[in-house]
């Protein structure tokens, strides 16, 4: 799949603080989840893509052209900053129809495209009040609309989510899910791990300025062989489930939950984990009453990848 | 969209911006004091022409000249990038397909012009009510006019060169106001050809007046050891500077990365 | 398709390039780091008063009639007494760089705490009104007494030292008292005074603007008001007259302006109780938005 977005070696100097190390991506379209926890370089690699910054060795291209000092590249990117500012003078039309201004649209489409933006994040019935007065979600969301009011093939969002409620959280999920199915290439950035997991699963660890790993979520987990798979199984005899599996060597670990009903196992070899349980109740006659894996998710991931 | 029509987009965008802020208020208001002054001189010295005229050009000038124009174009000037890195609002900028000049232009372009309507609507007034018995009177009329004239073009100087330290200098401010209340001040009286390194002087040697030759109580304050310069130098000096600095500006922000501060 | 990349530590992995001036890096942070030693500071800028007083004495050489002028017309430069201290100390020039030191280091003290909503934090803490005012005044009491008691204070000491003896203590026992209380009269007022314009905006750009601009403007109307209607009393609208005025009172000295000091300390002081009122205002913990 040809890369939208591709960095080379890119590097970026905050002074002497190292901000982005030698990066080397390709972004392709769809959604990409930019994770890591705050300081790890997510903002500082979209502000080069977007040309707000310069690298200081390497180079990002967007469609195969840089990014710094070319403006043209714009009208096809949208970007939405992670900062809570605004013209606060302004209202959210005012904010909306006026950097629509800079793209040479007519009066008509100006107005014709930023009510349909505002119409989408759900800001249409405040547009005239000014932003001062503006929630905080409110102030997300018409940040939100500035971003894709000219109809960007490519999106840059900056921590979108943080500020909303549960409900505009939702929204603004099925909002960016909807580019996708668009064709549009949208890439997000945020340090919350189940908002990411909501978004995508296609993601790109960050941290301390180097990039961890890069793809679906599930595949980075099995490529990780040094850490073995956690599972949990609940039942109504857990230790005479568990001690069926004493003797396994696949299992490497076994512990049992406070409650008294489950006991979790860690095991490289989970398909074969799931064979003999799946034997052991028929035999035992032991009543399971959930499988789940506890770390088969993002924040595992990052976790055992940071401190790998 | 090419770079005119990007100019005129900043411009209007930050242009109708400008004029809702309180700032702005803030210093239209500031404008209204040689009106009031101009009033209340003109009760007090109700009947002396001469004298009238002569308090307008030797007192209120200064006020435009040296005060009102330095700090409208101080603020506004170091405005046009400071108060987008401050305010963090630069990204909305120039992630937009617009060349980064014509931000700076227009925008100093949008700022210029309230300025200009600000002060020319204070001169307008205060001038107008000083010399109210001489409107019919040609002469006073081209007075006004250059009085218009050489504040218009030092507006556009100062704000140039304002617009060039606040796009280099974090404190942008504290420079300006050195230079245009220390330096604008001091240079008058240095002697020979060292005055020509000020704004002030080229707009001072386009005013339409004088000293006499008995110096008296004339524009001695204004004119103070001024050794004035062609009017013509003088225009084109004063354009030089604005072309100048902004130029530099213009080539400066599009070269510097602004990092906001944590 | 996923990849894992190694979690190395954060030295920089790049392949490192030849530079053309290889060492303009090790030039520019020798520079840089001397520059961090604040004796150094003092010692560059010291290094550069023979050049300062040359340039002095080539305008002087420029201007030697009107310098001959001053000097015969001024014998407070050449004679020490409480006059010559009032006349350092009163001045215009020294006035003028106070405000712009406190422009600078003043004018962000409250606007900054506006902005970033930092009043709460303050008052979360076990930290009282009277606190956070005081430790946003003493900081430019700071940097007044520096300016004008610390100097005043050695210039005294030093004019014993020079003279061998203790008879200008003497003669004038009361210049050191005089010398203090101008300085901390000084340093209130314009503790007041910033403050009321670093809380009346968030934005410290303006704020700088307000400090310097209302100081230079009251000036600027009364010489406008004087030229027309030829009135001391008029003084009373600059800021930099009424504190010459207070300052000639406090060093028992003839005052510049033809009216009572206690007016000028009745408008400095009115001054100070807007400020008081203002910072009263704003420096709550709750912002009350309408």
């Amino acid at each position: 799949m040809t890369a939208v977005i591709h960095a080379s070696n890119l590097s970026k100097w905050y002074g002497n603080v190292l901000g982005l190390n030698d990066v080397t991506l390709d972004i392709a379209s769809g959604i990409t989840g930019l994770l890591g926890p705050n300081g790890a370089g997510k903002s500082t690699f979209m502000k080069l893509i977007t040309g707000q910054m310069k690298p200081n060795i390497g180079q990002v291209t967007v469609r195969g052209r840089k990014s710094w000092n070319n403006p043209v590249l714009f009208r096809d990117i949208g970007f939405c900053p992670e900062n809570d500012v605004f013209y606060e003078e302004m209202t959210g039309w005012e904010f909306v129809t006026g950097l629509l201004r800079f793209y040479g649209y007519s009066a008509s489409e100006i107005k014709e495209r930023a009510a349909k933006a505002l119409d989408i994040v759900e800001l249409t019935k405040d547009k005239d009040r000014l932003i001062r007065g503006y929630s905080r979600g409110m102030r997300q969301r018409v940040k939100f609309a500035q971003a894709i009011a000219h109809d960007p093939e490519i999106v840059i969002l900056d921590e979108p989510l943080s500020g909303l409620d549960p409900l505009g959280k939702r929204k603004l999920i099925k909002l960016i899910k909807e580019f996708k199915s668009q064709g549009r290439t949208v890439l997000v950035s945020s340090h919350v791990l189940p908002e990411i997991e909501a978004l995508t699963s296609e993601i790109v660890l960050v941290h301390q300025g180097k990039i961890l790993a890069q793809g679906d979520i599930r595949f980075i987990r099995e490529l990780i062989e040094s850490h073995p798979h956690m599972i949990s199984v609940r039942s109504s005899d857990p230790r005479a489930l568990a001690a069926r599996f004493v003797g396994d060597r696949s299992i490497q670990k076994m512990s049992f939950g406070a409650d008294g009903r489950t006991f979790v196992v860690e095991t490289h070899k989970r398909d074969d984990f799931f064979g003999c349980l799946t034997g052991a109740v028929l035999e035992g006659g032991i009543e399971v009453e959930e499988i789940s894996s506890p770390d088969d998710n993002l924040q595992s991931v990052f976790e055992y990848l940071v401190g790998k | 969209m090419n770079a005119i029509r990007a100019i005129r987009e900043v411009f209007g965008f930050f242009f109708s911006l400008g004029r809702k802020t309180g700032k702005t208020r803030v210093f239209a208001l500031l404008g209204l004091v040689p009106v009031i002054l101009a009033v209340v001189v003109r009760v007090v010295l109700h009947g002396r022409t001469g004298d009238m005229a002569a308090v307008f050009t030797e007192i209120l000038m200064v006020f435009f000249l040296q005060f009102y124009i330095v700090i409208l174009a101080l603020f506004y000037g170091t405005s046009v990038v400071a108060e987008e890195v401050e305010g963090r609002t630069l990204s909305y900028l120039i992630t937009r397909p617009i060349a980064k000049p014509a931000i700076v232009l227009g925008k100093y372009a949008a700022y210029t012009l309230l300025m200009f309507l600000m002060v020319a609507v204070s001169l307008t007034l205060s001038f107008f009510i000083m010399n109210a018995s001489r409107l019919a009177d040609a002469r006073p009329y081209l007075t006004f006019l250059s009085y218009l004239g050489v504040l218009g073009l030092g507006i556009l100087a100062y704000t140039a060169f304002f617009t060039f330290l606040g796009t280099i200098l974090k404190k942008a401010i504290l420079v300006g106001l050195v230079f245009g209340f220390g330096w604008e001040n001091i240079i008058q009286y240095f002697p020979g050809s060292t005055q020509r390194f000020s704004v002030v002087h080229y707009l001072k040697s386009l005013l339409p007046y004088r000293p006499t030759g008995g110096g008296g109580g004339g524009v001695a304050l204004l004119l103070f050891r001024l050794e004035p310069t062609s009017p013509a130098i003088a225009v084109l000096m004063l354009a030089v500077v604005a072309g100048a600095f902004l130029a530099l500006a213009c080539w400066l922000f599009r070269m510097k990365e602004y990092l906001y501060e944590e | 398709m996923a990849t894992i990349r190694e979690k190395g530590y954060s030295h920089w992995d790049g392949q490192l390039a030849e530079r053309r001036f290889p060492w303009w890096p090790i030039t520019r942070v020798g520079i840089r780091l001397a520059f961090r030693k604040k004796a150094f500071k003092f010692v560059f800028a010291g290094a550069f008063m023979p050049s300062f007083f040359a340039l002095v004495g080539l305008y002087i050489s420029e201007r030697l009639e009107d310098f001959k002028a001053i000097v015969r017309s001024n014998e407070a430069l050449i004679n020490i007494n409480p006059k010559y201290f009032k006349t350092i100390f009163t001045n215009d020039g020294l006035l003028f760089l106070i405000i712009l030191v406190l422009s600078f280091a003043g004018a962000g003290l409250i606007s900054d705490d506006l902005k970033h909503n930092s009043l709460q934090l303050y008052f979360s803490r076990p930290l009282g009104k009277k606190d956070y005012l005081l430790g946003k005044m003493s900081v430019v009491f700071f940097f007044v007494l520096i300016l004008t008691a610390v100097p005043g204070l050695v210039l005294f000491i030093f004019k014993m030292i020079f003279a061998g003896s203790f008879k200008f203590f003497l003669e004038y026992p009361w210049l050191p008292l005089s010398i203090l209380g101008w300085s901390a009269f000084l340093a209130v007022f314009f503790a007041f005074y910033v403050l009321l314009l670093s809380a009346s905006s968030k934005n410290t750009r303006y704020a700088t603007i307000l400090v310097f601009a209302t100081y230079i403007f009251s000036n600027v109307l009364f010489g406008i008001l004087m030229s027309i209607f030829h009135k001391p009393v008029l003084a009373l609208f600059s800021i930099p007259a009424n504190l010459q005025q207070a300052g000639a009172f406090l060093y028992g000295q003839k005052l510049p302006f033809a009216f009572p000091a206690v007016w000028s300390f009745v408008v400095l002081a009115g001054i100070c109780a807007l400020s008081a009122a203002v910072l009263n205002r704003k420096t709550r913990s709750v912002e009350v938005i309408k």
